[in-house]
């Protein structure tokens, strides 16, 4: 039982830094899922409509992030935007070494890890918009934007929604790997608390049981989305 | 950039390539053969429940927790301390090598529960009219099918695994990731150490691609060949 | 008919319900040796169904199916293991002929025809395929041989089905609505494999709302209305003078419908 009193919030108890942690591990996960939405679309556009050499960047952007361990992403944007943060601020003249922060490097890794993906749900999902409703946008005189965010995005976004749900998964999932950062969300958090406790047992299993209630919790609010979305498509649907 | 460094890192981390392809490979295994007994278990109610149980446990959470889990949380368990398991479990190889088949059998056996689902019923019962048993059944209509609908999704599920593999040098192990992080800590010089170990991998999940495309049209050839009527 | 050392399929008191819906309220029927029965009826009326508790692809609630010297007499809605090895043998007696074709789509046009005889009977490969091949010849697709169910159209399909139904040397062919699932210009070429089996004398057991065909190739109709037998008789007894109001108001319906068509 006082094994228990070690996660509450007592004064001994690991309670309240869990819960800032795992508000951490949140607060990544959607800075990092922004960042690749925003990506994803972007190469989704290129994918679609682009050019010859937009199609074949964002080919080999997939590829690349697809086939690549995330952790050396996160390395990569860590160490790496490190040595190129300083070697610039040096050239400027400012006396270094320079850093970056674990949050800046995991939400830039993570969203362009999850930009990658995104993008294949968001290219999937433009594709199958029935083309008559493009037609019928482009007759009345809408412009290529216009098209795209009066009549393509609604439609996509409703047939993307659980692919995107997914991808979300994916990424709070992959936020634990920023904890080789030191930043303090969830998982390092845990590390420390068992390491300090000995409980080693007892933290990765409450460090379980957070991830366990975010994806549960935000796998109910996609799905609540979804239905959402799709009021005004019941005949599309079964 | 310094070339003759790139190279002589890259072959550095080419030294954890055995590691990293042995934990690939037996990982993949162990949680094919893990995914099936899942799929048989869904076949009784209550197994049904542990199955869906450990899946949602095993998808939920992050790979990185499930190795500390093993590798630092199975020590404190008195039981598995004494039992004739912890020469294993002691060594952060196997709790490595434990949890990705633990983690692999979840995914995979989703897709091939997937598969399973997809195949037609006629065919099924085109094999009970024609007097199969149910093991000729499963052996010759129901699993042939369901792997050729699963392998597009499976494909992914190799190449992730070919990166989940890079989270056991956290635990210690010198697999390629772990190699390239010790040659990071001693140089300083990430950028170009973390390039090459990335080229690798890159290389390696190129070539699961290809492989998957050429399985694909060599079990499905009547998705790709066009005969004339 | 009355001649029972010939009977080659029994069906005695069989009854099934799918929840409250009761499909088939005791049915009795036999084959003999030669018959071609033609089994009709609304959509409903449980012909599918029947024909589908032969080979126990659906399950009775009561009732007796024997095929040759095998018989079950399934309760409860299950077999035990040792029905089951029955059911089996039984099925290995028969050819069922679907109508969507449930051709396995993995597998080759000879494939499908050498499947059963290779992995259920144990035939030697070189036999088992030369057979096929003749059965494929015969319903006119040996051409096709490594084609794979994909790419045929559906009255190909189909006539593989038949080929493949072939292989099993049945004792009696069953077949469920065989030309629903075509475009009607494909009707016409498995009507005619089916012929040309009436007229080898083979015993079958044909679900079908082609009147005119059931008409020509039968030496038996039968009439389903509700889970029951209506009317059992000769193409010319059922069909010039039925005895039921219900038959003569479906048979008029049909004819009526096939002028329009």
């Amino acid at each position: 039982m006082e094994d228990l009193a070690l996660l509450g919030f007592g004064p001994d108890g690991w309670g309240k830094v869990l819960v800032q942690a795992g508000l951490m591990t949140l607060a990544v996960s959607v800075a990092a899922f922004v960042v690749g939405l925003a990506l994803g679309t972007l190469i989704a556009w290129g994918r679609v409509s682009g050019g010859g050499m937009a199609r074949a960047l964002a080919h080999g952007y997939t590829a690349v992030m697809r086939g690549v361990p995330e952790i050396l992403v996160i390395y990569l944007f860590y160490f790496g935007g490190r040595q190129v943060v300083t070697a610039v601020g040096t050239a400027l003249g400012f006396p270094g070494p320079f850093d970056i922060s674990g949050f800046m490097a995991g939400m830039l890794a993570i969203g362009l890890i999850s930009g990658a993906n995104q993008a294949e749900v968001l290219r999937g999902a433009w594709q199958a918009v029935p083309k008559g409703t493009i037609e019928a946008g482009r007759v009345v005189g809408m412009s290529r934007f216009t098209l795209f965010r009066r009549v393509i995005a609604p439609q996509a976004l409703v047939t993307a929604l659980p692919g995107l749900g997914n991808q979300w998964q994916s990424v709070i999932k992959e936020s634990a790997l920023v904890s080789v950062t030191g930043l303090v969300e969830t998982m390092r958090q845990v590390s420390v608390a068992a390491g300090t406790t000995q409980e080693h047992f007892l933290f990765y299993a409450a460090g379980a049981a957070i991830y366990l209630a975010i994806t549960t919790l935000s796998d109910q609010l996609f799905r609540l989305a979804e239905r959402h979305s799709l009021r005004g498509h019941q005949q599309g649907g079964m | 950039m310094d070339l003759s460094f790139i190279g002589t890192m890259f072959l550095r981390i080419l030294g954890g390539l055995p590691l990293t392809l042995n934990l690939w490979g037996l990982s993949l295994l162990g949680g094919a053969i893990l995914a099936l007994g899942l799929n048989l278990l869904r076949t009784t109610r209550v197994g049904d429940k542990v199955a869906s149980a450990y899946v949602f446990v095993f998808r939920g959470t992050p790979l990185l927790i499930q190795i500390f889990m093993i590798y630092f949380g199975l020590a404190g368990f008195g039981f598995i301390r004494h039992s004739v398991l912890w020469p294993f479990l002691r060594e952060p190889y196997w709790c490595g090598l434990l949890a990705l088949v633990l983690n692999d059998a979840a995914y995979t056996s989703e897709i091939l529960r997937g598969g399973l689902r997809a195949v037609p019923r006629g065919a099924v019962e085109a094999g009970r009219v024609s007097g199969m048993s149910r093991f000729t059944i499963l052996r010759r209509i129901t699993l042939p099918l369901a792997i050729r609908q699963a392998l597009p999704a499976y494909s992914s599920e190799v190449i992730s695994m070919l990166k989940a593999t890079a989270l056991v040098s956290t635990i210690t192990l010198m697999d390629m990731t772990g190699i390239a992080r010790a040659a990071i800590s001693e140089t300083w010089r990430a950028v170009e150490i973390l390039l090459s170990a990335a080229a690798i991998y890159l290389a390696l999940s190129l070539i699961v691609t290809q492989l998957s495309v050429w399985i694909e049209r060599r079990l499905s050839p009547w998705q790709f060949q066009r005969t004339n009527r | 008919m009355t001649d029972t050392s010939k009977t080659v399929l029994s069906i005695a008191g069989l009854r099934k319900s799918f929840g409250a819906n009761e499909v088939l309220r005791g049915i009795d029927l036999a084959a003999s040796d030669g018959d071609v029965i033609s089994m009709i009826g609304a959509s409903g009326s449980g012909k599918s169904t029947l024909l589908r508790c032969i080979p126990m692809l659906e399950i009775p609630d009561a009732g007796t199916v024997g095929v040759g010297e095998d018989r079950v007499s399934p309760r409860g809605g299950r077999l035990t293991r040792a029905e089951e090895a029955t059911v089996r043998r039984m099925r290995c007696q028969l050819g069922f002929v679907f109508q969507n074709f449930n051709l396995w789509p993995h597998r080759t046009v000879l494939e499908n025809v050498i499947e059963a005889p290779l992995f259920v009977q144990g035939r030697a490969r070189s036999e088992a395929v030369d057979e096929a091949m003749a059965l494929l010849d015969k319903v006119g697709l040996a051409a096709k041989r490594d084609a794979y169910p994909a790419h045929l159209s559906g009255g190909q399909q189909q006539r593989v089905a038949i080929a493949r139904a072939l292989a099993q040397h049945p004792r009696a062919i069953l077949f469920d609505e065989p030309t629903s699932a075509l475009d009607p210009e494909l009707v016409g070429e498995v009507l005619k494999v089916i012929r040309s089996l009436a007229e080898e004398g083979r015993t079958m057991l044909i679900v079908t709302h082609e009147m005119g065909f059931a008409r020509e190739v039968s030496s038996r109709v039968v009439f389903l209305h509700q889970g029951h037998i209506e009317e059992d008789g000769t193409p010319a007894e059922v069909f010039g003078a039925p005895k039921s109001e219900r038959a003569r108001a479906f048979l008029a319906s049909h004819f009526d419908r096939n002028r329009q068509g």
